[in-house]
């Protein structure tokens, strides 16, 4: 009997050493979703291996501020204000041989912006609107929508050869092809969606009749042909003088006036 | 009275060269369509986003589209030039006008990018071409001791448009959607046709063909043409040289322009800081183009040297601005830029005000030609090298220093023109005329006209 709870107790000791081999990162909080600030904490447990520093990283890159040579098991990063530049995958990274790191994910609401807020299309012509997004996780659905009496209509992609919609996580352009000056004048919105929710931004669509630019245009040439008929008026006015001129000096200094003349044949 | 008056001065303005009057409405005629050329060229990148956004393509398929016009501008000078010398300066230069605004016009119309390139970049590059070179010939012929401040005075208009022409055609492209943009700066390029009109005519165009078929009644065509491009200029080594010079400059000389926006953003400034770097550098560039044409014609320093200095000068801050933005001082930099900018405007007035001390004024108009059509590849060379070496070490500090080389390694190009170290300019050399008295009177005359200008 004895010498079984021995035998027993033996196992349990070796299994327990056998499970805390592995070195834990507890990570509080595992995830942070939607929040203005956070401390991020990482905690290496079960782990005998001697620590000779700690930081984090973001999205790859070192947070240069993070880096620490305490040998200390714990780890904290403060994140003060959370913003959708903010928002990605945070990894404490403890330099131990071999190196432990945990994961937090910092989710925020996807920042839409648009390109330009004001467009502008020619009729008849084709008008393009574009709105990115920044921030994790990026949006999985895009949708826009047009704000007729008060109300948003959404566009659905492939009803009509009219509207097209080319979408990717961080990017959608919405294409109206043959604007109309009656129809197609408005706002526009378009909204992006990730798992947290929903942010969206407003194109206002400016559509010019396609000889609006005529009339400054002829207005330009109308000038143009003012100035070149007053050049000539007032050469000829000149011209009978300067024939006397060429004639005079023709005959008086030959030779002066070929060199003269060479000299201004540029 | 009144009538007598314009007669007397006729007569002796052309004895002294016209260095005033009607030259300085040239002046402004050169002032006016420089900008038209060159201003709206800086300024057609407003134009790429629209482009980038509407036919979806990328945006360096864009940037050939200003590529394919300044290299048009440059092959077609010699062309430009020699229709000058064949026929008459004012012709070209008003149907330059009226192809460059054509090319505009048409390009409002266009539905796919290959469109842009031949209507922006070919027909509007043709008649660039057709009006740059002549217009800059004639008011160097117009001018023997003031030339350098004219030119300076004339190009200084490239800066003040481009500064001038970003927010405005920023303001066209809102209002009437970047085809209504193309076609009113169609019609403003239209505005190079009076400032052609400006250029008196030739009037004695028939005594010098007189000469020409009495002394040579078996003149061939292509005997005529070659005289008319000035192709002879290739075999000589003065001219030859500072063509050499000038295109290892024009490698170096736009690479800030294409690059030092991005490389202050990458150095950690922020996009307003790295813009008003280069809106710095413009306002310098200006000043240092006026304020080198004047201190050049004071004449205490041959022009020469003078270019020699700016232009050493510039390839030394080019290759400082990297080291200063990454000290990561922001005053560091903008004084360097400043400094860089006010060398750049100097040398741009001189490099062509030399060209008549090398080869003499009457052949200015086929020099032109030839030496833009000779550093239109080093222009073309120039930025895809500094991108290059962008992508394959990281960041533009070696982009920068291998442009400012390059400047240096043109003015020591320039050291081995004949007669570089001497302190007086020397006669230069006179246009092989089959007439012996016509040489001799070209030798009385020149030198007291060089003599004139260094002092």
């Amino acid at each position: 009997m004895n010498l079984l709870w021995a035998v027993g107790a033996l196992l349990l000791s070796c299994w327990q050493a056998s499970a805390s081999t592995g070195p834990k990162i507890i990570t509080d909080p595992p995830e942070v979703s939607n929040q203005t600030s956070a401390v991020l904490s990482c905690n290496l447990t079960e782990s005998n291996l001697p620590i000779k520093g700690s930081h984090w990283v973001y999205n790859g890159k070192i947070i240069e501020d993070s880096k620490s040579t305490d040998a200390s098991p714990s780890t904290v990063l403060r994140l003060e204000k959370i913003t959708h530049s903010s928002g990605g995958k945070y990894e404490c990274v403890f330099e131990t041989e071999p190196e432990v790191k945990g994961t937090i994910e910092v989710k925020t609401l996807p920042h839409v912006g648009a390109y330009k807020h004001s467009e502008h299309g020619n009729e008849k012509d084709k008008g393009v609107m574009v709105c990115v997004s920044h921030g994790y996780p990026l949006p999985t659905d895009w949708t826009w929508f047009k704000e007729e009496d008060g109300t948003q209509k959404p566009f659905i992609n492939g009803t009509t050869t009219k509207f097209e919609i080319k979408s990717t996580p961080n990017k959608t352009t919405l294409t109206i092809n043959e604007l109309s000056m009656e129809e197609d004048i408005g706002d526009y919105t378009c909204s992006g969606t990730n798992e947290l929710g929903t942010s969206s931004d407003k194109i206002h669509l400016r559509v010019r009749s396609r000889l609006a630019a005529l009339w400054p245009f002829l207005g330009i040439v109308a000038e143009v042909i003012i100035l070149v008929t007053i050049i000539f008026i007032y050469e000829k006015r000149r011209k009978p003088d300067e024939i006397n001129d060429g004639m005079k000096s023709n005959s008086n200094a030959n030779h002066k006036d070929k060199n003269v003349r060479q000299r201004n044949s540029n | 009275m009144t009538k007598n008056k314009p007669k007397a001065e006729g007569q002796r303005d052309e004895a002294e060269g016209q260095d005033g009057g009607w030259g300085w409405v040239l002046v402004g005629a050169l002032f006016v369509s420089t900008s038209l050329v060159f201003g709206l060229m800086r300024s057609l990148g407003i134009f790429f986003v629209e482009f980038v956004q509407y036919f979806e393509e990328s945006a360096q398929a864009i940037s050939w589209i200003s590529s394919t016009g300044l290299a048009a501008q440059q092959f077609f000078s010699p062309l430009g030039a020699a229709l000058c010398n064949a026929y008459d300066a004012r012709v070209v230069v008003m149907t330059g006008g009226c192809l460059a605004g054509l090319g505009l016009i048409l390009a409002s119309q266009a539905t796919c990018l290959v469109h842009l390139y031949l209507t922006m970049g070919v027909i509007s590059g043709l008649g660039w071409g057709l009006v740059f070179t002549p217009m800059v010939a004639t008011v160097m012929a117009n001018f023997t001791r003031r030339r350098a401040l004219a030119l300076g005075l004339g190009f200084s208009s490239i800066g003040l448009s481009s500064f001038a022409f970003n927010p405005l055609f920023q303001l066209l492209v809102e209002v009437f959607a970047w085809r209504g943009a193309l076609l009113i700066l169609g019609g403003l390029s239209l505005n190079i046709v009076p400032c052609g009109a400006l250029i008196r005519p030739k009037r004695r165009s028939k005594s010098p063909e007189k000469i020409n078929s009495e002394s040579k009644p078996r003149a061939s065509i292509l005997h005529r043409v070659s005289s008319h491009l000035e192709l002879s200029l290739l075999f000589e080594r003065p001219y030859i040289t500072y063509t050499l010079a000038v295109t290892l400059l024009n490698v170096g000389y736009f690479v800030p322009y294409f690059h030092l926006v991005a490389h202050s953003r990458q150095a950690g400034f922020s996009e307003y800081q790295a813009a008003f770097v280069m809106s710095a550098a413009g306002a310098t560039d200006i000043l240092g183009r006026v304020a080198s044409g004047w201190f050049s014609d004071l004449g205490h320093f041959r022009l020469l040297h003078l270019l020699s200095i700016w232009t050493t000068l510039a390839g030394v801050f080019i290759m400082l601005l990297p080291v200063s933005s990454l000290s990561g001082s922001y005053p560091a930099l903008m004084v360097i830029s400043l400094l860089y900018g006010f060398c750049s405007g100097a040398l741009t007035s001189l490099v062509f005000a030399v060209v008549p001390m090398i080869v003499g004024v009457a052949r200015v108009m086929g020099a032109l030609g030839l030496l833009q059509l000779i550093e239109s590849g080093a222009g073309l060379l120039g930025a895809p090298l500094s991108g290059f070496l962008k992508d394959v070490t990281g960041n533009y500090i070696a982009s920068f220093m291998v442009a400012g080389s390059f400047l240096i390694l043109g003015t020591l190009t320039m050291a081995t023109l004949p007669h570089y170290f001497s302190c007086k300019d020397p006669p230069p050399p006179q246009r092989p005329s089959p007439e012996d008295k016509d040489k001799s009177l070209q030798s009385e005359v020149e030198p007291s006209v060089t003599e004139r200008s260094v002092i």
